[in-house]
């Protein structure tokens, strides 16, 4: 009996001294070298996820790190930081030291209106961009059997009947918030607003008939074409996923609206590790095996330089705050 | 269709998939039993590696993984009274008395094949009515979730008979502390108190941890018993609970697995919900309720076939709808998605060999299971034979680590610490966990349902007709009342020790 008691604890401490040393992994010990030289990556490098692990987010990423890794020697580490919509990694993004063996994953509109609307940790200041690569808009979406044929006609029944369409978001300070609050301010509609803690709820109440009209978003109503009917897309132009669909713009209303994802590193970051950063990710989101990669799993690719998305960050901030403000939503 | 479940049978019949079904489920039994480590986590994990296999074997070792921690996690509710995975918190209510009686290997036997037993009605219920079960899902509704929220929460009651009054407290301190964090409608952050990582929330798993496991270490080491348990292995034991259950416990295994499908099915309710439900259903219809939480098998035979059976269930919105009914089910579904394959109706003819392998492949990991399960078990049931101080060491280390994975932040960490004391120290004091988990795990459900209700009250200009029109609200306000009836009848019949409890609850 004692043998076999031994063993068991033997086997115990094993398992414990493997977990600890798997958790162990994760946390990098920092060796900063001020050489000249630029010596980049010498080690591992975080790449902190703001969502869960199998989301889209960590979907994308992981098929980017296929191509970084013939590019690149050194691997990255991921590190799933969820929590309150996205806030809580962005921040830790933010807080990251800026030794360039931090990246980080970042959505728009959500670390433009987090700041704005919920005091987050962080602000859009404290990032160095590198580059942007997916747009998925946004799409207005009802069921297949649903009265409303067009955007024109789900807007006359909202007129006609102020605060009687009920609309499905998902979130609130989300790109979904966002542009319902900008339909109802072009349009001087007004509408019962339903929000939905993630896609898959919501999705459930538009087919089973709980509310009339969702926002939802390329990536999500993808799999469901066969009980809904798309109305209209929020892109400057018609989405490769959707070809049938008119935009907003070719129904006579200037709605853009879409959720985009990028890649960040800490403000402060050595400017050549920001180029060598943007130079690789440029040579990824390039690649075209990767976009056929990107095609298949439904993430609706669009590459932008990160001066670009820095630019188009702070033009979403600026639109953010007035809008928000217009609806009395503005916290800081 | 039969056609299809014999090509699908043999495709899963075939010795890669075999190897693969049997690895999934040693994994995912040894990651349930484990507290801390949840069947989410354990699927999550092994996604990439699908990548690299056929969809189809990808898909069956998941689904192994999947049965696997679901049943995994009675193992360690039953041995150290610490749910491996939420939903073994009902296990832990007659699992761990067996196990104090010296009937561990009852106990670990009637949770192996209440498990299979539920799994395989779920996945019943898939292969057969997966379309107008998927049709029906959807007509549950924000009001209808709410209203089963509050027939969960209802419970309570039933399960604190004798001492009503301290079980409403801790259930309204869970729902109180269930609205820390982001407001679900507004977005705002409340109860911070300035302290901005709150804005996160209480999670529910890492609080479990804490109220379940964490409490009882401190419980353990404070006991000063050298052994959790007496423990003698019981060779027939596996013969003797077979014919228990078939004498006594066909109703009770039946209706629960139906439970479980059902709640399964429903997107955000889970195995946790389905199991405490079933065991109120059970502990209400049985003939003697009080003999519940002594340390019975009937109890622990519906919990645990609740919980597996919510597997089947969660499936039927994710392949028909593409809507996952489970946050396992919704990682599967992307391992669906990496592979080109849309969920829909048609994945039942598009897609039709590798739907039916698959779900053929779920009936064969229940029958398996009980194999792998008893070879397990006799393993397991070895942790009573180690002293205390090094259980107490290692559930401490995998409820620290546990609380870390779930979102890797040391404040989870310092939730289930916390919630370890206030288990500890409440339940000197009459705090029942049990309603208290079950206020932290409604709480946001019942919140978030009840503000779409009221904004589509709004809509419809009538709180009346969207709350207490529809037919399966109609149903679960009936039910909800009939379980707070039934506790109070009981417990008037019980008479004098009730009021005084109540009195000693007030003092």
């Amino acid at each position: 009996m004692t043998g076999k008691r031994k063993l068991f604890t033997l086997l115990l401490a094993g398992i414990m001294v493997f977990l600890v040393a798997i958790s162990a992994g994760c946390g990098q010990k920092q060796s900063g070298s001020s050489s000249s030289e630029l010596n980049y990556p010498t080690k591992p490098v975080n790449m902190i996820i703001a969502f869960t692990a199998g989301g889209s987010s960590d979907v994308q990423a992981r098929l980017m790190q296929k191509y970084w890794d013939k590019l690149v020697d050194q691997p990255w580490v991921f590190q799933y930081k969820p929590g309150a919509g996205g806030a809580i990694g962005f921040a830790e993004i933010a807080r990251a030291k800026p030794d360039g063996y931090t990246i980080g994953g970042v959505n728009v509109p959500h670390i433009v209106l987090q700041p704005l609307g919920q005091n987050a940790q962080y602000s859009i200041d404290d990032f160095e961009y590198i580059c942007q690569v997916v747009n998925d808009p946004q799409v207005l979406a009802v069921r297949k059997d649903s009265k409303f044929k067009s955007v024109k006609e789900v807007l006359d029944y909202a007129k006609e009947n102020p605060g009687k369409l009920k609309v499905g978001i998902v979130g609130t300070f989300t790109g979904h918030h966002l542009m319902l609050l900008e339909l109802q301010d072009k349009t001087g509609i007004k509408v019962t607003q339903v929000v939905y803690k993630g896609a898959a709820d919501q999705n459930a109440a538009l087919l089973g008939g709980e509310i009339d009209v969702m926002i939802g978003n390329v990536n999500d109503v993808m799999r469901s074409l066969e009980q809904m009917r798309i109305l209209a897309v929020a892109s400057e132009e018609r989405s490769k996923f959707l070809p049938d669909v008119p935009t907003f713009k070719e129904e006579g209303i200037d709605i853009v609206s879409d959720i985009r994802r990028g890649f960040v590193v800490p403000k402060g970051t050595d400017p050549r590790v920001v180029q060598f950063l943007r130079d690789t990710f440029k040579k990824i989101a390039e690649d075209p095996e990767y976009l056929k990669d990107m095609e298949k799993a439904g993430q609706p690719a669009e590459y932008m330089s990160g001066e670009e998305f820095e630019k188009y960050v702070r033009e979403q901030n600026e639109k953010a705050r007035e809008l928000l403000t217009k609806f009395g939503l503005l916290k800081s | 269709m039969w056609e299809q479940i014999g090509a699908g049978l043999i495709n899963a019949l075939q010795p890669f998939n075999l190897f693969l079904a049997i690895a999934g489920l040693t994994g995912g039994i040894i990651i349930g039993a484990l507290p801390g480590l949840t069947a989410t986590m354990g699927v999550a994990l092994m996604v990439p590696l699908t990548f690299a296999m056929d969809p189809a074997s990808g898909l069956i070792m998941l689904g192994a993984i999947y049965s696997g921690a679901i049943y995994g996690g009675s193992n360690s509710a039953i041995l150290i009274n610490t749910p491996g995975t939420p939903s073994a918190v009902a296990t832990t209510f007659d699992g761990w008395p067996m196990c104090r009686a010296g009937k561990a290997d009852e106990a670990l036997n009637t949770s192996l094949i209440a498990s299979a037993f539920g799994g395989l009605v779920g996945t019943l219920f898939l292969l057969f009515l997966a379309a107008p079960l998927a049709r029906l899902a959807l007509k549950f509704g924000a009001p209808e979730f709410f209203w089963l929220c509050i027939f969960g929460l209802s419970t309570i009651a039933a399960m604190s008979t004798g001492n009503v009054f301290k079980g409403l407290v801790s259930g309204a301190l869970g729902l109180l502390v269930s609205t820390i964090g982001l407001d679900p409608i507004e977005g705002v952050p409340r109860f911070t108190f300035g302290y901005y990582p709150l804005v996160q929330g209480i999670e529910v798993i890492p609080a479990m941890i804490g109220l379940f496991s964490f409490s009882q270490v401190i419980n353990l080491v404070g006991s000063r018993q050298k052994y959790i348990a007496d423990y003698k292995p019981n060779p027939g034991a596996f013969m003797r609970v077979v014919r228990k259950l078939w004498k006594d416990c066909k109703m009770i295994l039946t209706r629960s697995s139906i439970i479980g499908t059902i709640v399964g099915i429903l997107p955000g309710a889970g195995g946790e919900i389905a199991s405490i439900i079933a065991y109120n259903e059970s502990k209400r219809w049985d003939k003697n309720p009080s003999r519940y939480g002594t340390g019975i098998v009937e109890g622990l035979a519906s919990s645990e076939s609740a919980n597996n059976a919510t597997i089947g269930g969660s499936l039927i919105p994710m392949l028909c709808l593409g809507i996952p009914g489970s946050a396992v089910a919704a990682v599967m579904m992307g391992a669906l998605l990496v592979h080109g394959i849309t969920p829909g109706f048609k994945i039942f003819t598009d897609s039709g060999n590798l739907a039916y392998t698959f779900i053929t492949s779920l009936l064969l990991v229940n029958v398996l299971m009980v194999l792998v399960g008893s070879i397990l078990i006799k393993g397991t049931a070895r942790v009573l034979n180690v002293p205390t101080s090094y259980i107490g060491v290692a559930v401490v280390a995998l409820s620290i680590i546990g609380s870390y994975a779930i979102r890797n932040s040391m404040l989870d960490v310092m939730i289930m610490i916390f919630f370890g004391l206030v288990g500890y120290f409440g339940s000197r004091i009459g705090l029942d966990t049990g309603a208290m988990a079950l206020g932290i795990i409604l709480g946001p459900i019942a919140e978030e349902n009840l503000a779409k209700s009221l904004a589509l009250a709004g809509a419809d200009g009538s709180v009346f007709k969207v709350f207490f029109t529809s037919p399966i609200s109609l149903i679960l306000i009936i039910l909800t009342v009939l379980s707070v009836i039934t506790s109070w009848l009981l417990s008037r019949r019980r008479g004098g020790d009730v009021k005084e409890a109540v009195e000693s609850g007030r003092a």
